[in-house]
């Protein structure tokens, strides 16, 4: 019983030759197929994202294949030379594998460290496997194991909790910290630069409904707020715009501060006192920093939501040994378990000896004590499984206990000898 | 009332009921204020201790004190036939026992909000000032217990506003603070909105302007009545309760005036946060002159002197 991976990510292989690695969904499921022509009886997963390329074998009754013929096969599917793949892809066998499998699952092994989209990869991954018919009892509760520890890791550890993109943090901690509902507030959106959709979505999902674009190309803010459901607005009216928002992200282009001290003092008094809260994402700013010293005004630049991105990261690093300790202790169940149930088969030939050896004996005594009665006669093969169970108990447990430890080769030998059991 | 006794018991339903009473009469004030600094004490561990364990031993700390607090007062009232509201202790516990039940709530409704970090120690501050306050009950005749009750509940209600205000506003702050420092929210310490906390405070302020007016007019009436049946000394107008009152009641009918009147500026939310905190410290400052001065608030009026044997000859 053996579990082989052979894989590498972005910390190892660079970009090109990842990019020439990676396979797609039709190329993963063709590539499975013939890993179960190639390998009949073993099982197998590919996990492929844009940042990793894995493939987990194992095997029950024959050993899961070598490292260098998966990596061979690898190497053939996406028709590249073994050579160049060898130096950067790692290699694992049995509970390395398992503990590896385990990092990735709970996000450890992410650029992102804690991440949680590898999760759903994974699953995606397990299920593809399962379609092809690569997927086994092995690798199956191996995969169960890994989502039990990703589980673990995301209820136990805050390793997921602190937020690491700008948008998010932007949203969720500074102007979630501000309001307490965005379904009543107006949102602007100036400009339209990449991070503009991803900090609506958040805002969106916090229940921004009220958004309005402007665009200094007035058609841009039209097909910008088809696209994003919101509504376009007139650059040449930003002041009013700046008057009824609530909540202003702006993204543009501009090389000289697009709401200069003088627009936003301008529009401050027709306010009404509510708070304002600017999330400045443009590189050159497009507010005046000076803006955030004014009274009910929350502005952050990027740099401020970087630095906050920063903090949070640390924070997630902070958690990284609880993290580990619950993937180590995962690994050594999983591996504890793995290691019992390969003494499946002499447990079974033990129990089935004696259940033999205790049924031809008993058949002996109800022939010579045929005067016993259906009750008495139940009474004594009760007793005589009672006495086997507790005569076997000892053996199993102590089989068990070993088990933790590693293959438990030696008491196998040594049952084997001692019943005869080969 | 006392349970059981020395007879003989002739079913165990007696025995259990002696043993719940001896129980409940068993809980002294330091079995509350424990349990609440305790929870004080876990709440105050956040940054240290993110373990689930530690919310849970929060929260069951603060109930038990609650639980405890709350025996204590049913004990008093039935055990010594006093009203929540009858002496000066009394009052100081049925608002700690209020507070304590806010704090009970907001937490389970916001586990990640540290909101016994801000109401434990009013509670705490509640239950020391009742160990000092006299456990005497004022004197009432039968036609001004309702005013006296209805003075002592609108008290009791701006004083708990004030409080719920102050912790509010006092949040408000912290949060407003580590929004301009442009800092990510503490682990364990995730505030309310500046939008959701702003709002309390106003609301607490007004609450607690128009409950201690409402307060100081049932005074004055209560203490009309009491003129009028010759029950309680008069008091007068100068009488410290009088003054420190009047001036908890202008100055947060002032605070209200002015978190009003700041709403629709900018820098409204701070205003009033420090209107609130202002206000606790008035109240503070009041009830540390009532506890520490003497007054003719309650106190019953001297027996009629015997007429002169001059008088009393015919």
């Amino acid at each position: 019983m053996t579990l082989a991976l052979v894989g590498g990510t972005h910390r190892t292989v660079p970009l090109d030759l990842r990019e020439r690695l990676a396979f797609s969904a039709d190329q993963a499921a063709e590539a499975l197929a013939r890993f179960r022509g190639r390998f009949p009886g073993r099982e197998g997963v590919l996990l492929s994202t844009c940042n990793r390329v894995e493939f987990y074998a194992a095997g029950e009754r024959d050993a899961a294949p070598a490292e260098d013929e998966i990596l061979a096969f690898l190497a053939e599917c996406r028709g590249l030379d073994a050579g160049l793949l060898s130096p950067v892809l790692a290699r694992h066998r049995d509970d390395a594998v398992a503990r590896h499998l385990f990092s990735v699952a709970s996000g450890l092994d992410s650029m992102v460290l804690g991440e949680p989209q590898i999760l759903a990869q994974v699953k995606q991954a397990w299920a593809l496997a399962q379609e092809s018919r690569t997927a086994g009892p092995l690798t199956g509760e191996m995969f169960q194991a890994a989502l039990r520890t990703a589980k673990r890791v995301a209820t136990e550890t805050a390793l997921g909790r602190e937020r690491v993109s700008i948008p998010s943090v932007a949203v969720a901690d500074f102007a979630a910290g501000v309001f307490e509902r965005f379904d009543d507030k107006r949102v602007l959106l100036v400009g339209a630069g990449k991070m503009a959709a991803e900090t609506l979505r958040y805002l969106r999902e916090a229940g921004a409904r009220d958004v309005t674009v402007v665009n200094r190309t007035a058609g841009r803010a039209v097909e910008l707020a088809a696209r994003l459901g919101a509504r376009p607005g007139r650059f040449d009216e930003l002041a009013a715009e700046l008057a009824a928002a609530d909540l202003v992200v702006s993204t543009t282009g501009a090389s000289a501060p697009v709401v200069p001290l003088e627009l936003f003092a301008g529009v401050e008094a027709s306010r009404g006192g509510r708070p304002l809260v600017v999330l400045d994402l443009a590189v050159p700013r497009d507010f005046d920093p000076r803006i955030g010293g004014r009274p009910g005004v929350w502005l952050y630049s990027i740099d401020d939501l970087g630095a906050a991105c920063d903090a949070n990261r640390e924070r997630r690093r902070g958690e990284l040994p609880a993290a580990q300790a619950i993937v180590d202790e995962e690994t050594r169940r999983f591996m504890g378990d793995l290691h019992h149930r390969s003494t499946a088969p002499v447990i079974e030939r033990l129990k089935a000896g004696w259940s033999e050896t205790g049924e031809s004996e008993l058949d002996r005594l109800f022939r010579r004590l045929p005067q016993l009665g259906e009750a008495e006669r139940g009474e004594i093969r009760q007793a005589f499984e009672r006495y086997a169970a507790k005569l076997l108990h000892p053996p199993l447990a102590s089989l068990r206990s070993e088990s933790r430890s590693g293959p438990p080769h030696g008491l196998l030998d040594a049952l084997k000898r001692l019943f005869d059991l080969e | 009332m006392r349970f059981g006794g020395g007879e003989v018991r002739p079913s165990q339903e007696p025995v259990r009921a002696h043993g719940m009473a001896d129980f409940v009469s068993g809980i002294s004030i330091v079995c509350f204020a424990a349990s609440y600094a305790v929870a004080l004490a876990c709440e105050a561990s956040r940054p240290v201790f993110r373990s689930g364990l530690r919310g849970a031993a929060m929260i069951a700390f603060v109930a038990a004190g609650f639980v405890a607090h709350t025996l204590f007062l049913v004990w008093r009232g039935v055990s010594e036939s006093t009203a929540p509201l009858s002496s000066p202790f009394d009052w100081y516990l049925l608002a700690a026992w209020l507070l304590a039940a806010g704090s009970l709530w907001l937490t389970l409704a916001n586990p990640r909000t540290p909101v016994g970090l801000f109401l434990l120690p009013v509670v705490l501050a509640l239950v020391g000032a009742a160990t000092l306050a006299s456990r005497a009950p004022f004197l009432q005749s039968p036609a001004s217990r309702v005013w006296g009750r209805i003075h002592g509940s609108f008290n009791l209600a701006a004083s708990v506003s004030v409080a719920v205000g102050a912790a509010a506003g006092l949040m408000w702050l912290i949060q407003a603070g580590r929004l301009a420092r442009k800092q990510p929210p503490p682990r364990g310490f995730r505030m309310p909105s500046l939008e959701r906390l702003a709002h309390l405070t106003h609301r607490s302020l007004a609450i607690a302007a128009w409950t201690a007016a409402a307060g100081f007019v049932s005074g004055i009436v209560l203490n009309a009545v009491n003129r009028r049946h010759g029950l309680l000394e008069t008091v007068p107008w100068n009488d410290p309760v009088v003054l420190r009152m009047g001036a908890v009641v202008v100055w947060l009918i002032a605070a209200d005036a002015l978190a009003h009147a700041a709403r629709r500026r900018p820098d409204g939310g701070r205003v009033t946060a420090w209107l609130s905190l202002a206000s606790l410290a008035v109240l503070t400052g009041s009830i540390l002159w009532g506890l520490l001065g003497r007054s003719q608030h309650g106190v019953p009026q001297p027996p009629p002197a015997p007429p002169a044997a001059s008088e009393a000859a015919p």
